[in-house]
């Protein structure tokens, strides 16, 4: 892309006032729409957006830039990441742009948090209004109506739930990082028995919410080479999707933003789901890890519990799966969630996994998912291919 | 009202956007939901402009209050404002008028609501002067 060729081809301003009892929300919503107006363009041929941390609704605005000043860096590009669970996948993506770009040369994507220690987090926005009141506080109950849906409209065996759970566990024990008080053996008797939160999501379906943090270099290969790095691995795909089917009203909520981001990787790298050597699918929720089984081709829509009952998903399996436990067995640290899965990725490319080294490192599938929105599927959706 | 902890948080009003007619028809029995007249079609939750047009064109319409149980889970787990509602049957349901709504279900035992069922509008008390809509499993 030569950089002659972008333009800023339009503008829009509000007026400023003082106390005016409206939110960032509807201020953005007046600039949007006078933006729309000014230009004269169709909002459904926006597809890229950028938005301000603003002080009205988070609690630290200028977390990324304490960052620097707590690392002692001096960055020529720094990209706060607001996609949740998709920031990592979505930081080395945006970081490869921006090196790309002639921006920077040398980034490191970091992800760090600490929810179980401190809660900060006011999300705000409607909530208060119309989410709060009906007893929708997380995502465990957003994610039981998912399931309930999924379950209506496919059928939903149990076992195989369980058997996620069991499998990822699994490596959740040969996993230093893993919390320790989750490295216990799982059976589907654990699993059957564990309590109900929002039926039909259990207990052993959910993560939990832990304090961590990952961090990844990401540079050109010649760069690399002039560090002496001998290890390196290429994404070579890279799509996501923000509030997938956001403008209908009546979307099918067991339809995710995987569907559209499977077929554009798979594109990109020349690969198709029969040739990913491991998967690391964001793990939240078991049923997500089902669900992403089914969007990128593994087994066809609604048959993902039959796929999971025929499947070794252990890293000694046909498709490794989480194979450090995911966040599921080895604990969410808050939203530095995504960095999870795509550290136990590069480490198994790298072939650095220890007893649990899956035999083929040629790739890794890595994906992120975002939010929890207002009765609907999961916010953003972001899948990485990785080649050695 | 006596015990302070089983009182539920009160929603603020146009915290987010401007929500007073939603406010104003629960005082009157009225599910008043934001609509976009020029694709003649609502939005739920409101939003400050039409997620159809991206124009701030908007008014806020009744509806009728029927529809069809969408999703339905059963919450267990506590929570502020959870205090003596547990297991609380929460739904999303799928309004005649082809918006969607979250919802609690007040006239059954959580676990004889099913997806499919059709369901009208019922008001639930939040405090001795706030009502928030809530829905009732039509019988038969």
């Amino acid at each position: 892309m030569a950089k002659d060729s972008i333009v800023i081809a339009g503008y829009s301003e509000t007026a400023v006032e003082f106390k005016s009892g409206r939110s960032a929300y509807d201020f953005a919503g007046e600039a949007f729409a006078d933006l729309l107006a000014a230009t004269g363009i169709e909002k459904s041929v926006v597809d890229g957006l950028s938005i301000n941390v603003p002080l009205s609704e988070c609690s630290n605005a200028f977390y990324a830039v304490y960052m620097t000043e707590a690392l002692g860096l001096s960055p020529s590009w720094l990209n706060y990441g607001g996609i949740g669970g998709c920031s990592a996948t979505g930081g080395v993506a945006r970081a490869a742009a921006a090196i790309r770009d002639g921006q920077c040369e040398v980034a490191v994507v970091l992800s760090a948090d600490a929810p179980s220690t401190n809660w900060s987090a006011n999300y705000g926005a409607w909530r208060g209004e119309f989410q709060d009141p009906v007893g929708v506080l997380g995502p465990p109950a957003a994610f039981g109506l998912l399931m309930s849906r999924y379950e209506h409209q496919y059928g939903l065996n149990y076992e195989a739930l369980a058997k996620i759970a069991i499998a990822q566990r699994e490596g959740a024990l040969l996993n230093d990082n893993a919390f320790a008080k989750l490295k216990k053996p799982l059976t589907v008797e654990d699993y059957m028995n564990s309590r109900m939160i929002a039926d039909p999501l259990r207990l052993l379906d959910c993560v939990m919410f832990c304090d961590g943090g990952n961090a990844f270099l990401v540079t050109t290969q010649e760069k690399a080479k002039e560090f002496g790095i001998e290890k390196t691995v290429r994404p070579t795909a890279y799509a996501e999707v923000t509030n997938f089917k956001g403008a209908d009203p009546v979307a099918d909520i067991t339809e995710t933003g995987f569907s559209v981001l499977a077929p554009k990787v798979f594109g990109q790298s020349g690969l198709g789901a029969s040739d990913i050597a491991s998967f690391h699918p964001y793990d939240d929720f078991t049923i997500a890890v089902m669900m992403q089984l089914e969007d990128f081709g593994f087994c066809p829509k609604g048959q993902g519990s039959d796929y999971v009952m025929a499947t070794d998903l252990t890293y000694r399996g046909q498709l490794p799966v989480n194979t450090g436990g995911g966040q599921l067995s080895a604990g969410q640290p808050g939203l530095a969630s995504g960095g999870l899965n795509l550290a136990e990725a590069v480490r198994q490319m790298f072939g650095e996994a220890g007893a649990r080294q899956v035999a083929k490192t040629q790739n890794a599938l890595v994906t992120g998912i975002g939010v929890i929105p207002y009765a609907r599927n999961w916010g953003t959706s972001a899948a990485m291919i990785l080649e050695a | 009202m006596s015990d302070p902890k089983n009182q539920r948080p009160v929603p603020k009003a146009n915290r987010f956007v401007e929500t007073e007619a939603f406010w104003q028809g629960t005082k009157a029995g009225e599910l008043m939901l934001q609509y976009c007249p020029d694709t003649n079609q609502f939005q739920h939750y409101p939003r400050p402009i039409s997620i159809y047009t991206g124009k701030r064109n908007l008014q806020w319409r009744k509806v009728a209050g029927t529809g069809v149980v969408y999703a339905c889970t059963i919450v267990r787990v506590p929570g502020p404002g959870m205090e003596g509602r547990l297991p609380l049957s929460v739904v999303t349901v799928e309004m005649d008028e082809g918006v969607r709504i979250l919802g609690n279900i007040l006239n059954r035992e959580p676990d004889t609501v099913a997806i499919g069922q059709r369901v009208e509008l019922a008001w639930d008390a939040i405090d001795d002067e706030t009502v928030y809509p809530a829905f009732n499993v039509v019988e038969g």
